[in-house]
């Protein structure tokens, strides 16, 4: 190989590992970026092969100074992230123009295993994790041919830097676990854009909680420490609506900081929570929660608050009860749970009235208004038609085709026009059991709004008027609703059949069900040990090995000596003082210690010849194999033709079934 | 030198290891990656930071096994004349199941050259070292160095020295008119020219040929080196004699004798060889010259 083809193969091994560490950052980085960066390794490509035209230092350091103003121009800044990327990947494409030297080459590589590292900045998914594995590979394979021009075909240095990687990986592992996590940040981290994240809204106007309901983004998991309450007691609570304006609710003021308190009336529910980022601050809780996990505020309304809004996934364990009596009333929270627009629906009002006059109690004014929405034909629809100014009066008198948001605002407003404090509530109702992790999926879809009454001998008191309609969404979630109505069966009264032969599960549904879950397992699995790896996480896989309270020194001398032991674990093989026999030497050694079993031990000084011939006269018997065996031995050993495989498996052969 | 054997193993204890400046940089590199993986909390920067820590580590057990119980042997080395480069080869020998890749023989800082050894293979390397002072060089030290796999650390045995010698003949004087005492046998008086005019074929070219007698046409056409060769009808006996350089220091006596042997045996007579105490019969050929040059490299040196 002349020196030219070995220094195009080198350039070629240092593109692809270029290529591949630049590859996560598409999509990320302004294009015009990625662009520039192929362009220059084509363009040197061109060089290389095809004698293009090779800048000068003049316009290499020209295009420098374009570029950085480019960068600048892009992203106002040079610092941070994406400016700092920005100018990683394109000066270092433009570095591609100059290399020369070994030290480029390597300087290059170096930069792009920097690169991989900044992909990491954008996602943590188990996908970027697998390519940036493919990624380090093809970059060390790279440096392996930077090291060995010409030693090495591609195949062999990928196997070495694959095999040498894999070596490592134990290595890894154990500094992974054990090096000291700090929380927080060494220095202020650049504000990045946290766009695009999906959760529930502060303020419920029709169809709002509808919109949610298209997402099967996954809204957050929970793991119960014991049984999982039963599906329909899995309301999650997210924000409580109070501010009625006669089309949309919000949150009525929060009545600052205040001692909560309930009486539990069952057993605790322990549960763990992972809630995915959602850029709002609501904390997701099972209906109610008991303790204000760390960094939440504990609102009168028993919601909690984070103090931020959440960008990233947010993990809180948290006990509730699911049954309950909150107590008396605050007299600011009865005035807010009755008020009611002016302009509200007269005919309700009307409706209410005519309750009130009917039933002594709230309970029984409650019921009445379940038992209006079964009689007069309302219809649960997951695509109910669009109201207007008085959505309530529509949805009550004209329509009456609802999602559960027209269902508790109509009911909340029929409570308020009868007198009895009452609020709505969203959050997400049931969700899905993984069965292959243990845990609880909710998804976006599993949005729910109910309503709240207040009673004076139980305190706030949950009611669902979507249940009065559609049973089946509280008891097999919103996912079965929607299967039932493609298949145009009518809610409200299916028997249990039905239901059971409708929602019946082909082979293949019940796979990729399956398959789905075990890949949401393993990408929770991913993030508890890459993504959520941190200080409180270390402290607990610590724990359980009962090392609590370990200092950094401790933890440094373990990682020490765990490295240590593996490294010794590859050494040994090694350093083992066993010569390695040369196959041939190896059989005729085993022929040997067969004779020596016999009584017949072949003097150190007795060479392979002299030792048969004396064997030969002890044993005439085994005479014929001895011979044989000697011979093919010294033909292999010292024969001028060299190694003979052929020669080899017969010695092999007349070896093992030599009997002395 | 009288302890050295005539071949090494490279074990642990003669091999080191040491970053290389990539190494460094790659610490660098390192160090880099650490702090934006704390700084962000980011686990899998964390994870690729201790993949590369880790990388660098285990390739440590693949720089020192490309040396380890490597085999270094003396090879041969072909007599040279003083002031010419004697060329020493060495075999390197590797009894393990793993090629060796890119391992460079240095003497002193200089990379001498680079090999790939295969697995239960051997490579032979050449050490030119010039030939200073007629008698036995032996072969200067030389270390084995090696940067695989990653080019991150290099390792390098001790300095090795081992029993592995070249004869160095005396350098040959400037032609000097042959001195030779006639042989007192009869056919050897009855000769007396010095060479002759006629020619009578050609031979391989070798150090030491005069230049004049090169067949340059055949060089010219590209073939090999060739002298022709001429001689008398009769073969000549001359006796070379030290007794007949008095007058000389030992140094030059034994260089215009060399000189001498060169000539004699270039034209094809036979030549004899008397030296104080030590005596040469004639003879001529390939043999005898060597013979006759090393009674003169080795003259006065302890053996």
């Amino acid at each position: 190989m002349n020196p030219t083809t070995a220094d195009r193969r080198v350039l070629q091994s240092l593109m692809a590992a270029g290529v591949v560490a630049v590859a996560p950052h598409v999509g990320e980085l302004p294009f015009w970026i990625i662009a520039v960066f192929a362009l220059c390794a084509a363009w040197r490509y061109g060089i290389e092969a095809w004698q293009w035209y090779r800048p000068g230092k003049l316009v290499r350091l020209g295009l420098m100074l374009l570029l950085l103003a480019a960068v600048f121009r892009q992203f106002h800044t040079l610092l941070g992230r994406d400016p700092g990327m920005g100018l990683l990947i394109t000066l270092i494409g433009l570095k591609f123009m100059e290399l020369k030297t070994v030290r480029d080459h390597v300087v290059s590589l170096f930069v792009f295993y920097l690169i991989i590292l900044g992909s990491f900045l954008y996602s943590q998914s188990l996908w970027l994790g697998v390519w940036a594995l493919l990624a380090v590979t093809v970059c060390t394979t790279a440096l392996v041919h930077l090291t060995q021009p010409t030693s090495l075909n591609v195949t062999q240095r990928l196997r070495l830097s694959g095999v040498m990687l894999i070596k490592a990986v134990p290595l890894m592992i154990i500094v992974y676990l054990l090096f000291p996590r700090i929380s927080g940040t060494l220095w202020g981290l650049p504000a990045d854009a946290h766009g695009g994240l999906t959760g529930m809204p502060d303020t419920m106007q029709p169809g709002s909680i509808r919109n949610l309901s298209e997402s099967s983004e996954i809204a957050f998991r929970v793991s119960f420490e014991g049984a999982p309450p039963p599906p329909r007691e899995l309301y999650w609570r997210g924000l409580v609506l109070t501010e009625f304006d006669g089309r949309g609710w919000r949150r009525g003021p929060m009545g600052g900081i205040q001692e909560v308190s309930f009486m539990p009336l069952n057993e605790a529910v322990r549960y763990h929570v992972t809630l995915e980022p959602s850029n709002k601050p609501w904390m997701l809780a099972l209906d109610l929660p008991a303790i204000r996990p760390k960094g939440a505020r504990y609102q009168p309304d028993f919601t909690l608050e984070h103090r931020e809004p959440i960008r990233e996934r947010l993990n809180y364990t948290l006990t509730s009860y699911t049954r309950y009596n909150t107590g008396t009333l605050e007299r600011s929270e009865r005035v807010h749970g009755l008020r009611l627009p002016g302009e509200t629906s007269p005919r309700a009002r009307a409706l209410a009235g005519q309750w009130l006059r009917e039933h002594g109690t709230p309970q029984q004014i409650a019921q009445a208004a379940l038992d209006h929405f079964r009689r007069e034909n309302f219809v649960y629809t997951l695509s109910p038609p669009l109201l207007g100014d008085d959505p309530v009066d529509e949805f009550l008198f004209g329509t009456r085709r609802g999602f559960c948001e027209h269902y508790a605002a109509a009911f909340v407003t029929l409570m308020r026009a009868a007198g009895i404090p009452s609020r709505v509530v969203v959050g997400y109702l049931g969700g899905e059991l993984n069965t292959a992790g243990n845990y609880l999926i909710v998804r976006q879809s599993d949005a729910h709004a109910w309503a709240e009454i207040w009673l004076a001998e139980r305190g706030w008191v949950r009611v669902d008027p979507t249940g009065a309609i559609a049973p089946e969404r509280i008891e097999l979630g919103l996912e079965a609703v929607r299967r039932l109505e493609l298949q145009g069966l009518a809610l409200g009264n299916l028997s249990s059949e039905a239901i059971r032969r409708a929602l019946e599960l082909g082979w293949f549904e019940y796979v990729a069900r399956h398959a789905r879950w075990y890949w949401d397992l393993t990408n929770m699995t991913w993030y508890r040990w890459v993504v959520d790896y941190g200080k409180e996480r270390q402290e607990r896989f610590l724990a359980s090995f009962g090392f609590e309270h370990i200092s950094w020194g401790q933890l440094g001398g373990l990682v020490i000596a765990g490295v240590l032991l593996v490294l010794l674990v590859y050494a040994l093989p090694l350093w083992r003082t066993k010569k390695s026999l040369d196959p041939p030497q190896a059989a005729y050694l085993r022929f040997c210690r067969k004779l020596a079993r016999a009584g017949l031990a072949r003097a150190p000084y007795e060479g392979a010849h002299a030792f048969a011939e004396r064997a030969a006269r002890k044993r005439s018997d085994l005479a014929a194999s001895i011979s044989e065996i000697t011979g093919l031995y010294e033909d292999l050993r010292y024969g001028p033709q060299g190694p003979d495989s052929r020669k080899f498996t017969t010695l092999k052969k007349r070896v093992s079934v030599f009997r002395a | 030198m009288s302890t050295a054997a005539a071949e090494v193993v490279l074990g642990r204890r003669q091999l080191f290891m040491l970053p290389t400046r990539f190494g460094m940089l790659f610490a660098l590199l390192l160090v880099v990656q650490l702090l934006a993986a704390i700084n962000y909390g980011n686990g899998l920067a964390y994870a690729l930071t201790f993949l590369l820590g880790s990388l660098a580590v285990v390739s440590m057990l693949y720089t020192h096994r490309n040396l380890f119980r490597l085999r270094l042997s003396a090879g041969t080395c072909a007599p040279v004349f003083a002031g010419d480069m004697a060329v020493f080869r060495m075999r390197l020998t590797n009894e393990s199941n793993t090629p060796r890749y890119g391992v460079a023989l240095l003497h002193g800082k200089k990379e001498i050259t680079r090999v790939d050894i295969p697995a239960h293979g051997f490579a032979d390397v050449d050490l030119p070292a010039p030939a200073l002072k007629r008698g036995w060089q032996q072969a200067p030290a030389v270390t084995l160095h090696t940067e695989f796999p990653l080019g991150l650390l290099y390792s390098w045995s001790r300095r090795v020295e081992f029993d592995h010698a070249c004869l160095i003949y005396p350098r040959p004087a400037a032609p000097t008119p042959l001195q030779a005492l006639p042989m007192d046998s009869p056919e050897a008086v009855s000769g007396m020219k010095v060479g002759g005019e006629d020619y009578v074929g050609t031979r391989e070219f070798q150090p030491g040929d005069s230049p004049r007698h090169v067949d340059w046409k055949a060089v010219a056409r590209g073939e090999s080196w060739q002298v022709k060769q001429f001689g008398a009808g009769l073969q000549l006996t001359v006796w070379l004699d030290w007794d007949t350089l008095a007058g000389l220091d030992t140094e030059m006596r034994l260089s215009v004798l060399t000189r001498w042997v060169l000539e004699a045996q270039q034209q094809g007579m036979l030549y004899g060889l008397r030296l104080p105490q030590q005596t040469v019969h004639p003879s001529s050929g390939e043999p005898h010259q060597h013979e006759c040059l090393k009674r003169l490299a080795l003259f006065g040196l302890k053996p």
